[in-house]
């Protein structure tokens, strides 16, 4: 028991330390492809130590439930990210539906963030939202889809079950559709510029417009970690992390974590950002991925 | 031996409660608590197992048949969910609809309230069809009475109108359903033993029109948005919570008790997954309060009959334990649905109490004025979005799982299951987006009007039982394993090949414990990001709203445009009409639009098919003139006719 | 050799898609000419060519695998390039059926088309395959295509689209039938796509436009 929470512990802690370095990253790969020499990697553990220890400047419209949104928005994202297994070294806690709790979760989150965002009464903010839960709906479904095929294939339940062990026949459908959504669900580009400074163009930054100090901390580290959880979860849906040996596993799976942050920067550096009635095809596309490759392994488990 | 006498004793309690009710409140009050306690305390025996089926039979005859009455695990889980809105609602009316408010229909209102409460209650014991169908009828008028109790507004009249129409419609097919029961069978006893009979299995098709009308099964819920919009606030909370219920409930019970046809579960799945998504699309794109939550009803409605649906189809391919999941799944959600939608009602009715309007564009800010009321109404909206760790995630979860078996098993029922699932997390993230709006909007931001300024928080008696139904689901959300037995018994009572209840095979203590740990971890975390900021030093300013330096309540995202996104999406549905009146010239006086989303179902379908039904028969009026030569002249045509139809052997 | 048929059917339907989702006409033409090479492969697979000698013994099989490529996808697609260059339009601007309805018909179409296919009488040797799926999905696309589109030029891909959906359902007979079928179809196909042309380029002279409902008014 003692033993199970110490190593529950050491993966937070590992989950909290490593997650700040994937946006690093993305920046850093966006300045070499532009030519310049960018900001350093570690730029946003810097920022959130400067953020922490910030004062708090709070609209006289908020509530308590200001600050008590990102809060609770950090430890859903935080528990999310903790269900996760971690290729061989499996999950803290698995059980039978446990993929569910995950998406649940990020549903909290997204929930605390946008009521949080509209505790200001700034129509920037309720624009962001709005585009938030509207888009949300059919990230959902393709997500949905996406776990559907992984339960299909595996005939599991649970993450651990349906993660590690196996890749799909669909896997290449699983992969494009999965790094849509992940793209979609951090808000990066095409779908949101997380560097804009046009608030009338963005999501997740028109909704954090007046947070600030450890609040606005909260919110970054917490973006972090849902970028690393949806890399883990991209790469371990894809490759057959199973069938290494166990120091393989690990290897394979923080490479294949690079390799996804690596492309979310050339993405960035090479896309534009799409106009937002354009953002519900791609949606729609990344869903049908997820279908047909729930389709695949529908019929390959029939066979 | 002890269900007895409870219920006896909450009989006795709503009958006091209808006879002095109207001249004294606080009896009224203390009876009516004490009834719903002891129907709680009885529906609970049963439940928990402490006493098998409770059975009573009258020696005496009621219009020609012996009284019958039973409370097995079915109907004890639907008669524990009526004691505890119907109490709750009743001390909710205490300062709500008090007699100082309503000096003229305060005393209607106790009486009505203990009239519903005891129907209500006598349909779920009913064993026997032409008195299930008496309770049926009475507990319909008692609804009416309830609805109607603000009369002077012809909305409310227009609303109460519309819901006897669509009730009587559906309790035509109950007729229809019943007779035929009783003449296929010989008897109007109603019971396992109909399971049997093969005759009765199209039969399930009227109790499934039946029973839909009332529960707001989704192209029947035509009554529904309008009657609990305009209800009072605590009557609608009980009409949404447990009265549509009672359709769930006959569903439910017939397709237990009849042998269902093939194709029952795949119809059952499809309604509901219709419902689910079109319902919560139609509650994002409202802008008055109680009208999204009443179109909210809708989806969890719908939620319920997937999860019905998804049992039907594992029953009929070899009893298979997924199915069970789904069950349970769906009969908490009963629970569940009841349990929070009160709450959010309760929440309603004390804004509309406090400023006048359920309009979520004229609202805003009310955070300041009604603390307890909004943070209350918060954790409403969590629920029914089904967010952890509170209880309508559990319930979702255990529909989702059985879903997710059936697809894992390769079950042909998974060509219905696996895109239900889908549709289900899709009205799961639309029913997040409508109740952002419909708590964020009403209680965040700035007052939008005056009127709101000024609003107050409620009295003790209607924030106390709004904290009941809080911590109910705050409770559940955290203890699911403890329902475990009890909704499984019930899985067993509808089918007897599930009864043998293993313990839980799904890990509900270890989602128990994850929510309870969560549930900490968040408040730890709020703690400590509070004094952190406290600590850093805390500054309150304007919103910055990217420098302009002087925002109004009137510049907030409005409730309309928080759903213009999703509302194009579904605009084939929607049928939005627009009226703009554009400003003119050089100095325009004015301008406004108005966007509205129809009724489609009502407005688009069946007006204009009664419209057409009303024509026909106008013209077929044109026939009865009053002129006796005509009439002579009908006569022998119809004589003709016969002979014709006698001479060319048709009528053999 | 099951296995990569599969994959490359699998494509054709990505591809159905790609046509059903694009806005541009350029990508719509691209993808279809990518379906016609695609499709010209398949008869070498289906009948096992993988070596010269092989092929040289089966020469009909050959021949018909580049008269399919060369027309499908390389003349067809120049044809309605150069058309598309003189009628000066590359997009569709106001389609019938808007994009995201038309990609989730058609990806609709196809999960029918798999259920629909599994209940068909097939050969056993078919069993597995998904040629009869992917041939009902690219007549559907076609369809949508046709019933969806309001430029001459993107029902003509339509209904070229639905063309290589017959031609799907034709390789199932490849051991059956001669491969003249084959050839009759293609050439059937190449003079009614110069018809096309030569129609597209009277449409756009007589109208200045290429908007396919002004023609209604043709319908004595």
């Amino acid at each position: 028991m003692l033993i199970t929470i110490l190593y529950g512990i050491l993966r937070l802690a590992l989950w909290l330390l490593l997650a700040p370095l994937l946006p690093g990253i993305v920046n850093k790969v966006k300045a070499w492809v532009a030519g310049r020499r960018g900001p350093p990697v570690l730029q946003l553990y810097y920022d959130l130590a400067r953020l922490w220890r910030k004062g708090v400047v709070l609209s006289t419209l908020a509530s308590p439930g200001f600050l008590a949104g990102p809060a609770v928005g950090w430890v859903a994202i935080v528990g999310a990210a903790l269900l996760l297994p971690l290729g061989p070294a499996g999950s803290v806690l698995g059980f039978r539906g446990d993929v569910l709790l995950l998406i649940y979760l990020l549903a909290l989150a997204r929930f605390c963030t946008v009521w949080a965002a509209l505790e200001t009464g700034s129509a920037f903010e309720g624009m962001g939202s709005v585009r938030e839960v509207s888009y949300a709906v059919l990230t959902e479904a393709a997500i949905l889809a996406a776990v559907l095929s992984l339960c299909v294939h595996n005939r599991g339940l649970a993450l651990a079950e349906i993660l590690a062990p196996s890749a799909g026949a669909g896997a290449t459908l699983l992969a494009a559709g999965l790094f849509t959504v992940l793209l979609a669900e951090n808000c990066r580009v095409p779908f949101d510029d997380p560097n804009t400074h046009l608030e009338l163009t963005m999501i997740h930054e028109a909704m954090i417009l007046d947070h600030s100090g450890p609040p606005l901390a909260a919110i970054l580290h917490g973006a972090s970690v849902k970028l690393l959880l949806f890399s883990v979860l991209l790469v371990q849906a894809v490759l057959p992390i199973g069938a290494f040996a166990p120091l393989a596993g690990i290897g394979v799976l923080v490479g294949g974590v690079l390799v996804t942050t690596v492309g979310v920067g050339l993405v960035e550096s090479l896309l534009a950002r799409f106009a937002f009635k354009q953002v519900p095809f791609l949606l729609t596309l990344a869903f049908l991925l997820c279908l047909f490759a729930l389709l695949v392994a529908w019929k390959g488990g029939a066979a | 031996m002890i269900v007895g006498p409870l219920l006896s004793v909450a009989a006795l309690g709503l009958l006091a409660g209808m006879v002095l009710g109207p001249r004294r409140p606080r009896f009224w009050l203390g009876a009516t608590l004490v009834a719903t306690t002891a129907s709680l305390a009885a529906a609970l025996t049963i439940l928990l197992g402490f006493e098998p089926t409770w059975e009573w039979s009258g020696a005496f005859r009621l219009g020609g048949e012996l009284p019958h009455l039973r409370l097995d695990a079915i109907s004890a889980l639907f008669l524990a969910l009526l004691s505890v809105v119907g109490g709750a609602g009743a001390a909710y009316s205490r300062d709500y609809w008090s007699d100082h408010h309503y000096p003229k229909s305060s005393g209607r209102g106790r009486l009505w309230w203990s009239g519903l409460v005891l129907m209500m209650g006598l349909v779920l014991l009913e064993a026997n069809g032409l008195h299930f169908l008496i309770a049926w009828e009475l507990f319909t008028l008692c609804g009416y009475m309830l609805i109607t109790l603000e009369n002077r507004g012809r909305k409310v009249r227009a609303a109460g109108w519309l819901y006897l129409a669509a009730s009587h419609a559906g309790t035509l097919c109950l007729f229809a359903f019943f007779s035929l029961l009783a003449s296929r069978t010989g008897s109007w006893e109603l019971g396992p033993q109909l399971r049997e009979c093969a005759m009765l299995t199209p039969l399930f098709w009227l109790a499934l029109a039946g029973f839909g009308v009332k529960a707001g099964v989704f192209p029947l819920h035509v009554w529904l948005p309008s009657a609990h919009a305009n209800a009072p606030s605590h009557v609608s909370a009980i009409l949404s919570g447990v009265a549509i219920k009672m359709g769930v409930y006959g569903i439910v019970r017939f397709s237990g008790w009849l042998p269902p046809p093939v194709q029952a579960g795949w119809v059952v799945i499809a309604l509901g997954a219709v419902g689910a998504l079109f319902g919560i699309a139609f509650a994002f794109a409202q802008n008055d309060l109680k009208r999204l939550l009443a179109y909210c009803s809708v989806e969890n409605v719908g939620v319920i009959l997937i999860g019905l649906g998804a049992a039907l189809l594992g029953a009929a391919h070899g009893d298979a334990v997924w199915g069970r999941l789904a069950l349970v799944g769906a009969l908490l959600h009963v629970w569940n649905h009841g349990l929070f939608k009160a709450l959010l009602f309760f929440g309603a009715g004390s804004v509309l109490h406090a400023t006048g309007t359920r309009d979520m564009s004229r609202l805003g800010g009310l955070w300041t004025k009604m603390p307890w009321t909004a943070s209350l109404f918060a954790l409403g909206a969590l629920a029914v979005s089904g967010l952890p760790p509170l209880n309508g995630f559990v319930s979702e979860w255990l529909i989702y799982l059985g879903l997710f078996d059936a697809g894992i098993a390769h079950s042909p029922a998974a060509w219905a299951a696996m895109p239900v699932a889908i549709v289900l997390g899709m009205a799961g993230a639309l029913a997040l987006a409508s109740f952002a709006k419909a708590g964020a909007l009403t209680f965040c931001g700035a007052p939008r009007t005056k009127r709101v300024a000024h609003a107050h928080e409620g009295g003790a008696w209607m924030i106390g039982p709004m904290l009941v139904l809080g911590a109910a689901c705050v409770a559940i959300g955290l203890a699911p394993a403890l329902l475990w037995p009890v909704v499984g018994r019930v899985a067993g009572a509808w089918n007897p090949a599930w009864a043998a209840a293993d313990a839980a095979p799904v890990q509900l203590a270890t989602l128990g414990g994850v929510h309870v740990v969560l549930a900490l971890l968040v408040l730890a975390a709020v703690l400590f990001l509070l004094r952190r900021s406290l600590a850093n030093g805390l500054r309150r300013g304007l919103t910055w709203d990217c420098g302009y330096a002087a925002p109004t309540g009137r510049m907030q995202y409005t409730a309309g445009s928080f759903s213009g996104i999703a509302a194009g999406w579904f605009f084939w549905l929607f049928r939005t009409e627009n009226t703009a009146q554009r400003p003119h010239g050089p100095l325009p006086a004015g301008a406004r639009r108005v966007e509205r989303v129809p009724e489609t179902v009502l407005e688009k379908l069946i007006g204009p098919v009664g419209a057409g039904v009303l024509r026909l028969s106008t013209a077929v009026r044109r026939l009865q003139h009053g002129r006796l030569q005509s009439y002579i002249l009908y006569l022998v045509a119809g004589l003709a006719a016969l002979s014709a139809l006698v001479l060319t052997g048709g009528a053999r | 050799m099951n296995g990569t048929l599969n994959l490359l059917i699998g494509l054709t339907m990505g591809l159905n898609l790609m046509a059903l989702g694009s806005s541009r006409i350029p990508s719509l033409i691209r993808a279809m000419s990518v379906q016609g090479v695609v499709l010209g492969v398949m008869p070498l697979l289906i009948e096992h060519l993988f070596g010269w000698e092989a092929m040289l013994r089966h020469w009909p099989v050959l021949l018909v695998a580049v008269a399919t490529i060369t027309v499908k996808g390389i003349v067809i697609p120049r044809l309605l390039n150069r058309a598309m260059r003189a009628a000066n339009i590359d997009r569709d601007m106001e389609p019938l059926i808007g994009y995201v309805p038309s990609i989730l018909l058609g990806a609709g179409g196809t999960i029918a088309a798999m259920a629909l296919a599994r209940s068909l009488p097939l050969l056993p040797e078919h069993a597995g395959s998904l040629l009869v799926p992917g041939a009902l999905a690219s007549v559907l696309t076609g369809f949508v295509l046709l019933i969806g589109r309001t430029k001459a030029i993107s029902q003509v891909c339509g209904y070229l689209i639905l063309e290589n959906g017959i031609y799907l359902f034709g390789l199932l007979l490849i051991h059956a039938t001669p491969l003249l079928v084959e050839a009759g179809i293609l050439l059937d196909l190449t003079v009614g796509v110069f018809v096309i042309g030569i129609i597209v380029d009277h449409i756009q002279r007589a109208f200045d436009s290429l908007d396919t409902r002004k023609l209604t008014v043709l319908r004595e």
